[in-house]
């Protein structure tokens, strides 16, 4: 809660391991707010978050990060003056104990740079880099924290169609190697295409949760995003 | 075509190359530096000294000043407190002068890790102004407590040769140098250089930046001791005003930011720039000596209010940086 505005309204969520779990809702639903509190960065009036068995409300941000839970920002947040290949590296050095000596944290971003495709551009300055590119790099940094759980916040959002299936691509591939994702979105296609589950919030509540052909067709769903006189038709 | 190995191997024998260049000439400059007493003048000694410890204190304040970005203005309470432990241990407890210099040095960092834990919660201008209110405070502390010799001061034995203080300092400043060639390449650097970037990104990729910035706070704050402990055995005397005196802020915050804060050596240049142009004013007229710090902090706020370091890292260029700057600010 923000004073007297409830961003979030007792949302139940859970994710199992080697999902991918969709998360979706008109602007202003709650999806950051909930990413925020899952990552550390607002603390839930109520309710806890738990992590494999282990409490995360009430943890600070950098701790959460070391226990295997990496986030994108939706606007992208690349250290601007330091190249491609440093901004990989930093999460690299700062995951805990599994983390290596600078010199291999380096070596490390370059091959998670090949994994996301931006192995080229490793020394360009992160404030030369195109959207898309931003895109990697923030997937990129997340997995220099060797995470289990990655939450994605719209990743998707102004990539052209042919960009949106190579992330899918990409997506697919990092969870084949394991990897649970929980993916925010408003790209439909992307959350029909990669996702098992799907839940909806609408103003700041969970409304509809199940596979993403039935939630899609829900008519609560399509109220929420079109209105109720689409849905009533 | 060249295959990536030989391109790799190439490049590898080019750094090193350049790494030998750059250790030769540093060597070279250490050598003449040492032999440079022998052959000049007291006076030049002198000023030369005066010279290095301004390069140590434009060096240490880049660490939190310059890489974490933290403007710390308080740092002559750091040095305030080097000079009078190392007063007290040799004057009135007849330590050697190393023990008691490393004592203040520590001491220093120790107080640094202390506030350190309550100043550095707060940014920018708010941080600038407590840092200063800590040095008054000291300074007043100093004023009025017995062990210090309260308002008259405390006197420090002769030393039996003056050139020890030139070697002294230059040790001082070689090693200042060293610690900031070294610290951005290592992990504390990084962290710092991700937290002066973008803070909220630091911390979610696993940086908690309190204890990182209480080591840039405590490092500085360690160099600043050095430069007070050999002060204050230099010049034999030291008082509250003298020592807690925050001309030695300002000057290393302008000698830094003058030299160009992204590089080691940069507050070293800024340093040998100013100090030796200063010195030069005193023997043409006072009056331009004492309006010619004054008159640069204006220059510097007019013509870089982020800084120089903004403008020397403009991607743009330092010329197209500073005529945003002053078109941003109506000038």
């Amino acid at each position: 809660m923000f004073g007297r505005l409830t961003a979030v309204d007792r949302v139940d969520l859970a994710v199992e391991p080697g999902e991918i779990v969709g998360l979706i809702g008109p602007n202003g639903a709650g999806k950051s707010t909930l990413i925020n509190v899952i990552t550390g960065i607002e603390p839930p009036t109520a309710g806890s978050v738990v992590f494999d068995g282990q409490r995360l409300d009430g943890l600070r941000p950098a701790a959460i990060a070391r226990l295997g839970v990496a986030r994108t920002f939706q606007i992208a947040q690349p250290f601007r003056h330091m190249t491609v290949r440093q901004n990989v590296a930093v999460p690299a050095l700062f995951r805990g104990r599994s983390a290596p000596r600078v010199s291999h944290a380096l070596r490390e971003a370059d091959a998670i740079l090949e994994t996301v495709g931006l192995g080229p551009k490793r020394d360009f300055p992160a404030h030369a880099l195109t959207t898309p590119d931003l895109r990697r790099l923030e997937l990129a940094k997340a997995l220099a924290l060797r995470p289990r759980l990655v939450l994605l916040d719209e990743v998707m959002a102004g990539l052209t169609p042919a960009e949106v299936n190579e992330a899918m691509e990409l997506l697919r591939r990092l969870h084949g190697d394991g990897l649970t994702l929980l993916v925010v979105e408003h790209v439909l296609r992307a959350v029909m295409g990669l996702c098992h589950r799907v839940v909806v919030l609408h103003y700041g509540r969970k409304i509809a949760e199940g596979p993403p052909a039935r939630v899609t067709e829900d008519p609560a769903v399509i109220a929420a995003y079109v209105g109720t006189r689409a849905a009533t038709r | 075509m060249i295959r990536p190995a030989q391109a790799a191997s190439g490049a590898l024998r080019q750094g090193l190359r350049a790494g030998y260049a750059t250790a030769a000439l540093v060597a070279a400059g250490l050598l003449a530096a040492a032999v440079f007493p022998l052959v000049a003048g007291g006076y030049y000694v002198r000023i030369v000294t005066g010279i290095y410890m301004f390069g140590v204190l434009a060096s240490a304040w880049n660490l939190i000043g310059g890489y974490t970005g933290y403007p710390d203005f308080g740092g002559a309470a750091f040095l305030g407190i080097g000079a009078y432990t190392t007063g007290i241990l040799l004057g009135q407890h007849h330590w050697p002068f190393a023990g008691a210099l490393l004592a203040g040095c520590l001491l220093a960092a120790a107080v640094a890790a202390g506030m350190g834990v309550l100043l550095l919660r707060l940014r920018g201008h708010y941080f600038a102004i407590s840092t200063l209110g800590f040095l008054l405070v000291l300074q007043q502390l100093a004023a009025n407590l017995g062990i210090t010799g309260g308002g008259s001061g405390m006197n420090l034995p002769v030393a039996r040769s003056f050139t020890g203080f030139y070697y002294w300092m230059l040790g001082v400043l070689a090693v200042a140098v060293a610690v900031g060639e070294a610290f951005p390449r290592s992990r504390a650097g990084y962290a710092l250089a991700a937290i002066r970037e973008n803070q909220d990104a630091a911390q979610v990729l696993g940086i908690e930046p309190l204890p990182y910035k209480i080591l840039a706070y405590a490092t500085n704050a360690f160099f600043f001791g050095a430069v007070g402990g050999v002060y204050a055995y230099w010049f034999t005397f030291i008082d509250p005003p003298t020592v807690f005196n925050i001309d030695f802020s300002i000057q290393a915050v302008v000698m830094c930011l003058f030299g160009g804060p992204a590089t080691s050596l940069g507050p070293v240049v800024g340093a040998i720039v100013l100090k030796s142009l200063d010195t030069i004013l005193t023997n043409v007229s006072l009056f331009l000596h004492n309006v010619f710090f004054g008159a640069l902090v204006c220059l510097l706020v007019v013509f870089a209010p982020r800084g120089l370091a903004e403008l020397v890292r403009a991607p743009e260029g330092l010329w197209a940086a500073i005529r945003a700057e002053l078109r941003e600010h109506r000038i």
